[in-house]
């Protein structure tokens, strides 16, 4: 069997899958106004993606649903898109940064702890990012002194997304200062239970609460929660945040290509047919979907390379800095298309792509691309000083 | 790397045209009076068998689709080419596609007689008894017109310097390429008559992306030559490459370049296979790459300060061709009316 007909076999299994499966009433229960109900939805549906398989492709084959390849991965988050299906974002860092961190650094009893766990739906959180240490991520501060069998922790994290709900956080801690910042971090795995955190969420711009502080008082967090090697906890952070390899874009993407209607919808409301898109509106939306379309050519041109082991340095900020920006102006057009009701402060579907209903909470959801995972500025570094090899900023 | 299905390497083709272009193409002559030698391009471009690529193997071609064109396309726009083979490539997809005798004797000639091509689009309310038709690329060094009514009738094929018909060069602000109009006072009673109705979709869209790849490979030149000069530009004690403000423009116009060129390959693949929505996606594909051309030469002027504003550093090589490419066959506005009714419709019928 060719390859690409084994990938057709399995988005028609999936197809088939999801349309038995998929609760047709989900954006009903995870409306933004109603959080439990979010939870608990969240849930129900990650059981059943873990019990199909279908949420741990990307692990390996030893686990159940593991081993695909990469472009097997690509298809099942294109048909989780195309199906509507809700995204799932309670258990992304889960899946992706946690168990990949543990996969490649972890230790055989950390994995054989946690992996399980997620797959019952033990929640994480990534605790990286602190008041003073955002883009410069190395100039982070909490403080780690090791005390016989176990660290004690003191410090601040931020912007932790989901953090409130977690039961488990990829903790970054410096244990050096001597020497250069890089040098003397290392990398913890933290329960949120442990006394001495508290976690605070953070309101949103859109009014949610999907990120939180993190507060640590003298945590004792034991030494076997140690990742890798003591003040090496840099080399582990890569890996974590690189553990998605663009699959999240791949969803991203594909669900704006699949809201396009959305757009073209909310212009023609009102009219017979496309009669109310105004010709300066035609013209907009013809852009829009001239650079979605680039976007996606792009993407799979990206992905390929990955999959043959040809990807070139800084092709991924390229890709994520035309993301962010798409995902603004694309927002932004359907804000102003939407008139006076966009305004209004309607109900919402968390966990969505670009179909959650009220165009207001997309844009303002959709800064998050352009700030979190190295902000815009922080690419346009990147592709200046790696791609084009400009010389560099001289940084402290 | 991509192998075409007789076993022609797309990068071969690509290596091929950079090492002929760059070797014979003075892009300087046409700003400094000079000859630039284009007798002598367009006949290496021949002896390379360019022209062959795309017509039927049965003809004596090499039954190649859109794939191998593209990288000379953008080969073409890297090196300014003073020449403009896409017309003659169009007309090779309308007769092929054709496929009447009258059509296949005159892929015979373009592939043993060295006949080129001019394609003319013929605005739906011109007659063919009296029409002037401006600014067609390369129209003055065609042999043929293959002249393709807007208004769906059938296209007319004939000599450049049949009775009724005169060709007036016209001088354009970007002389990296020849111009003339068509003028039309009668139509030769030996004109062959084309009655394919897709002859101005497919004619359209090969020029679009024709200029999309022209478009991209002229940027990325630009880009590069300007990012070299601000690499070696000092100021304040250090080279203006590292100005903050300066990395961001550059890296945003990269970031334009890409997005244009993945469009580009995608809109090329629709044209080849005849997917879903090929013609609209070729106009995108040229939209999309001649705003980033467009702003990345204007750009270019200003990042390369005092000397950008002089006819002797090329920015302005670069600028006048992205203006001319924006707006041939019609400016983005005109291009995006045509299409857009297509696009609505196609979204409204993804929702699901
Ligand atoms: C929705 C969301 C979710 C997040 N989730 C998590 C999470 O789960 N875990 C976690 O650890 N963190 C998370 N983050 C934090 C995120 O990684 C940081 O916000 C990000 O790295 C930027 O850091 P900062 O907020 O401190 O901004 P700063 O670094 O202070 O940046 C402020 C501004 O300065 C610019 N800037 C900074 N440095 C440079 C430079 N060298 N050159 C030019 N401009 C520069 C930035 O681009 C930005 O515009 C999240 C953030 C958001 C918005």
């Amino acid at each position: 069997m060719k390859e690409s007909d084994s990938i057709e076999a399995l988005r028609r299994e999936i197809r088939e899958w999801l349309a038995a499966s998929l609760p047709k009433d989900w954006r009903d229960r995870q409306r933004g106004d109603d959080i439990p109900g979010f939870l608990a939805m969240q849930r129900e549906f990650f059981a059943e993606l873990v019990a199909a398989g279908y949420a741990t492709p990307h692990w390996p084959k030893e686990w159940p649903g593991g081993g695909k390849s990469l472009a097997e991965q690509i298809a099942i988050f294109e048909e989780l898109a195309r199906a509507g299906a809700p995204r799932m974002s309670l258990f992304f860092v889960s899946l992706y940064h946690a168990a990949m961190t543990l996969v490649e650094c972890g230790t055989d009893a950390q994995r054989k702890k946690h992996l399980p766990a997620i797959l019952n739906g033990e929640v994480w959180c990534q605790g990286f990012s602190e008041p003073g240490a955002g883009s410069d991520l190395a100039a982070l501060r909490t403080r780690a002194v090791r005390k016989g069998d176990h660290y004690v922790v003191s410090g601040q994290k931020i912007w932790s997304t989901l953090g409130h709900f977690a039961d488990q956080c990829l903790l970054l801690v410096r244990t050096d200062s001597s020497g250069p910042k890089q040098a003397g971090i290392t990398f913890l795995l933290m329960d949120m239970k442990s006394k001495g955190v508290e976690v605070r969420p953070i309101k949103q711009i859109t009014g949610d609460e999907e990120f939180a502080e993190i507060f640590l008082d003298e945590v004792e967090i034991p030494v076997e929660n140690l990742v890798g090697v003591e003040n090496e906890g840099w080399k582990v952070a890569q890996v974590t945040l690189s553990s998605e390899r663009g699959l999240s874009l791949v969803e991203l993407t594909e669900r704006m290509a699949l809201s396009l209607w959305q757009l073209v919808d909310t212009a023609s409301a009102g009219g017979e047919g496309f009669s109310a898109i105004d010709i300066a509106t035609r013209r907009e939306i013809v852009d829009i979907s001239g650079r979605i379309e680039a976007l996606r050519a792009m993407l799979t041109t990206l992905m390929a390379n990955r999959i043959a082991g040809r990807e070139a340095i800084g092709d991924a900020s390229i890709l994520k800095l035309a993301y962010s920006r798409l995902s603004r102006d694309f927002t932004a057009l359907g804000l102003r298309l939407g008139g006076k009701a966009a305004l209004c402060d309607t109900h919402y579907t968390l966990g969505a792509g670009y179909e959650t209903g009220n165009w207001m909470f997309d844009f303002m959801n959709s800064y998050q691309y352009n700030i979190a995972g190295g902000s815009n500025e922080v690419q346009r570094n990147i592709i200046s000083e790696r791609v084009l090899k400009m010389p560099r900023e001289k940084m402290a | 790397m991509s192998e075409l299905d007789s076993g022609i390497d797309t990068e071969e083709l690509r290596d091929a045209a950079r090492r002929l272009l760059s070797d014979k193409v003075d892009r300087r002559a046409p700003w400094e009076d000079r000859d630039g030698g284009r007798a002598e391009i367009e006949s290496a471009m021949s002896d390379l068998g360019w022209y062959l690529l795309t017509i039927p193997e049965e003809l004596g071609g090499l039954g190649q689709n859109f794939d191998s064109l593209a990288p000379i396309y953008e080969e073409a726009g890297r090196a300014l080419l003073p020449l403009w083979p896409a017309g003659t490539m169009a007309a090779i997809d309308v007769l092929a596609a054709d496929g009447s005798q009258e059509a296949l004797t005159a892929l015979q000639a373009i592939a043993e007689e060295g006949h080129r091509i001019a394609t003319v689009i013929l605005p739906a309310d011109a007659s063919l008894q009296s029409a002037r038709i401006s600014m067609v690329p390369g129209a003055d060094l065609a042999t043929h017109l293959l002249l393709i009514p807007e208004s769906g009738d059938a296209c007319h094929l004939l000599a450049a310097d049949a009775a009724g018909i005169s060709i007036e060069v016209v001088e354009t602000w970007d002389r990296s390429r020849s111009f003339a109009d068509v003028v039309l006072s009668d139509m030769p009673a030996d004109a062959v008559r084309i009655a394919l109705p897709e002859s101005l979709a497919l004619a359209r869209a090969h020029g679009e992306l024709a200029l999309a790849w022209d478009c991209v490979g002229a940027a990325e030149q630009c880009l590069t030559e300007t990012v070299d000069y601000m690499m070696g530009r000092e100021q304040f004690g250090r080279s203006i490459a590292s100005f903050q403000a300066l990395k961001h423009r550059a890296a945003d116009h990269k970031v334009a370049l890409e997005l244009a060129r993945s469009l580009a390959g995608h809109a090329s693949a629709a044209y080849a296979q005849k997917s879903g929505g090929w013609a609209e996606i070729a106009t995108q594909a040229r939209l999309m790459a001649a705003g980033a051309f467009r702003s990345i030469a204007e750009d270019s002027v200003q990042l390369h300060g005092g000397v950008g504003f002089t006819w002797e550093y090329d920015c302005h090589l670069f600028l006048k061709r992205a203006l001319v490419n924006e707006m041939l066959d019609g400016a983005p506005e005109t291009l995006k009316d045509r299409i857009a009714e297509a696009l609505l419709e196609r979204a409204m019928s993804s929702r699901n």
